[in-house]
């Protein structure tokens, strides 16, 4: 019952959205609805912490330490999110882009979007899971192609085809996994629960395994951004709203890759954890690799950001598949820093949006003069996300690469290698293309202002996670990672 | 006994066959009717393999797939689809990547794969699914090439569509199908997301005065 009610918060905030008449009220409601679930959501935290896994429902939601960090990372994400609408769209609906009745529309599209998120998490069922992955690209399509004009069509056409098609493969996978579990566990109804099929997971037939993680991998990768099935992303991640490009690059790939983990854990556990870490390595370095020219010759800061997701979903792919304690550690923990970060400098690119009204990086100057605040916040996010020390993201990179020399493994020393040579030159593209933007004399009279008090409220939560990660993790956050640890390890 | 699983099994094989012909059939023809005629005519005969399944294995729950997939694949898919056509006034087919000899031969080719992957995958407890997973691999990536090779936008929603048909009956043949649950959820997906590209295709049509997905090439590097 109490993961249920997760659940349905997100749900009666987006109805509620839907018939509320006036922004003035809905955005209020939008924002006390995510307030809600997020402190909901450290209350189950708390319970995790004292007993290790809830269920729920005849075994039908099953909540362990690495759903809460997703859901954890969900909410916080979609407070920030729902706090940065309530200023963003009320800008573009004076500026003219969307009309009152659009905007009702997409606050009841957002939370539906939340809602099939955390669903994700929650079940127990692989099957169902399946469904609910499925459900997160149908709730979004229309958030991609919330303007209308030809652009958002193209990405969201590609997105929901490229999606759907990565989804369809993934359940040849689900299927193998189900003929194999039935023919171990024998009951029909029950076979598919991915808490019964961890405890007999050795028993199944490893060939089958092998081949359905495969399928898995590459269709969940699909919606995680893993290259080279990630053509979707930069498209469907700028054209959308930047709200929701801050919860498709924070959280939705991190749904996707929570999905793969759940099946690396059965496929570790039956055939030994080489095959599924070694897959997630390769994946992990090729996402790592693809991204580095397009964010060097990028000229769009939208798309420049969504690339930077390509990468950092190949960094927690490449944690994952080290396996070692430090490196798992690590990818959880950077699953966390870079859905923060990521969304900071979404919400950064909104700002700019509406104060220059392009997305070429070349027609922004002078950032820092026009919008001081989001100015400063840009600059501390790029270094943040460029894993530059002292900032959270070079601690968890830190840890998963120091875990990649550490093992002494010959392959993953070059792998490691190599990433930090990707990682170096990412930073070069990173800094020469934002801090031109962010310093220099404005050009044309732009007026100087932030944007509202919801978008700098919205940036300074979320600043304030970038900023306490980097030199402190909250014991509440170390037993979570701990526990993830010691789950893929019992596997 | 022995008799009766023969004749069973013969039945679901033509059936199976057949599904993959009328899957050719897609994929040799370049007239959208047809194209749509021919998935209609292929969810029927899935859709009969699905009963014949359930009455042969006295499994109940694939009875109310059966009764959902007929309503759904059968009705209701083609017959958005033809509202679609009808709605967006679509005359022409805008062709393919490669031209149709050669996108046959690759079918053959896609078969002969399909077969020689699956061959020993799976050790059947029943003699009578041994045909069907081969077929169901084969539907299914006859139905990505047919995405792939296609330009128009509703000829790339049968192709998914082929392609969930394909996994439908991998499910089927493999395992009698899903925990009931996971099917309702697979359908509710299915009808959504043909909707969503519905509603998509029209505002394509819309704004690009066509509906060549060739046409869909504003982002780029």
């Amino acid at each position: 019952m109490i993961i249920l009610l997760l659940l349905i918060i997100p749900i009666i905030t987006a109805i509620a959205c839907v018939f509320t008449k006036k922004h003035g009220i809905s955005k209020y409601i939008s924002i006390a609805g995510s307030f809600i679930a997020l402190v909901y959501n450290i209350y189950l935290n708390y319970n995790i912490y004292t007993y290790k896994t809830l269920q729920g429902f005849n075994n039908f939601f099953y909540v362990d330490a690495l759903t809460i960090l997703t859901t954890q990372i969900v909410t916080i994400v979609a407070f920030a999110a729902a706090l940065y609408s309530a200023g963003y769209m009320e800008a573009e609906l004076r500026w003219g882009k969307i009309s009152e009745k659009k905007l009702q529309w997409y606050y009841f599209l957002m939370h539906m979007f939340i809602f099939t998120m955390l669903l994700v998490c929650v079940l127990n069922n692989l099957g169902v899971m399946w469904v609910a992955i499925e459900g997160t690209t149908l709730a979004t399509t229309f958030l991609v192609g919330f303007y209308n004009g030809k652009q958002h069509q193209e990405a969201a056409w590609k997105y929901i085809i490229l999606c759907s098609v990565g989804i369809t493969l993934a359940l040849f996978g689900v299927i193998l996994t189900y003929h194999s579990a039935k023919g171990v566990l024998g009951e029909i109804g029950y076979a598919l629960n991915w808490s019964d099929l961890r405890t007999v997971a050795d028993k199944f037939e490893p060939h089958l395994m092998k081949l359905a993680f495969l399928f898995i991998l590459v269709g969940y990768g699909t919606k995680a951004g893993l290259a080279p099935m990630h053509t979707w992303l930069p498209d469907a991640h700028s054209q959308a709203p930047s709200p929701i490009s801050a919860l498709f690059s924070g959280v939705l790939i991190n749904c996707s890759m929570y999905g793969i983990i759940r099946y690396h854990i059965l496929t570790s556990k039956c055939v030994g954890s080489d095959y599924s870490c070694t897959l997630l390595m390769i994946f992990g370095l090729i996402s790592i690799i693809v991204s580095v020219p397009f964010i060097l010759i990028q000229k769009d800061y939208k798309r420049l950001l969504a690339f930077s997701s390509v990468e950092h979903i190949g960094v927690i792919a490449l944690g994952i598949g080290f396996g070692g304690m430090y490196s798992v550690y690590g990818a959880e923990l950077h699953t966390f820093n870079h859905a923060v970060t990521k969304a900071l400098l979404f919400f950064c690119a909104g700002n700019l949006f509406l104060k220059y009204k392009t997305t070429e990086m070349e027609n922004i100057k002078g950032v820092i003069k026009t919008l001081p605040v989001t100015g400063t916040i840009l600059a501390i996010a790029v270094f943040a996300i460029t894993g530059t020390p002292p900032f959270n993201i070079f601690v968890s990179e830190f840890l998963i690469l120091a875990d990649g020399f550490h093992s002494g493994n010959l392959f993953t020393i070059i792998f490691t290698c190599i990433v930090i040579v990707c990682i170096t030159l990412i930073f070069v593209g990173f800094i020469y293309n934002m801090f031109r933007m962010i310093f220099g004399t404005p050009t044309g009279d732009i007026p100087k202002g932030e944007t509202s008090k919801f978008t700098t409220a919205a940036m300074l939560f979320l600043l304030f996670f970038v900023l306490i990660i980097s030199f402190y993790i909250p014991p509440l956050l170390r037993e979570v990672l701990r526990n993830i640890y010691d789950i893929m390890r019992n596997a | 006994m022995t008799q009766q699983i023969i004749v069973n099994s013969r039945a679901i094989d033509i059936l199976a066959v057949l599904m993959l012909m009328t899957t050719i059939v897609l994929i040799g023809t370049s007239r959208l009717r047809t194209c749509i005629w021919a998935y209609a005519c292929r969810s029927f005969m899935l859709t009969l393999a699905s009963g014949l399944i359930a009455y042969f294995s006295g499994i109940h729950h694939i009875y109310i797939t059966t009764g959902i997939s007929l309503a759904l694949k059968v009705v209701v898919i083609p017959g958005f689809l033809f509202y679609i056509v009808k709605k967006n006034n679509i005359k022409k087919e805008v062709g393919s990547y490669i031209n149709y000899t050669l996108a046959l031969i690759l079918a053959c080719c896609i078969i002969l794969i399909a077969y020689y992957s699956t061959q020993n995958i799976i050790q059947f407890e029943n003699i009578f699914m041994r045909h069907c997973l081969p077929i169901a691999l084969s539907i299914t990536l006859l139905g990505f090439f047919i995405m792939i090779s296609r330009k128009q936008a509703i000829t790339q929603i049968i192709g998914l569509i082929t392609m969930e048909d394909g996994m439908f009956f991998a499910a089927l043949s493999t395992s009698y199908g899903m925990p009931l649950i996971v099917e309702l959820g697979l359908f509710f997906d299915i009808l959504v997301s043909v909707i969503i590209m519905g509603i998509y295709v029209y505002r394509i049509k819309e704004s690009f005065d066509d509906l060549d997905t060739d046409l869909l090439r504003e982002l780029r590097e």
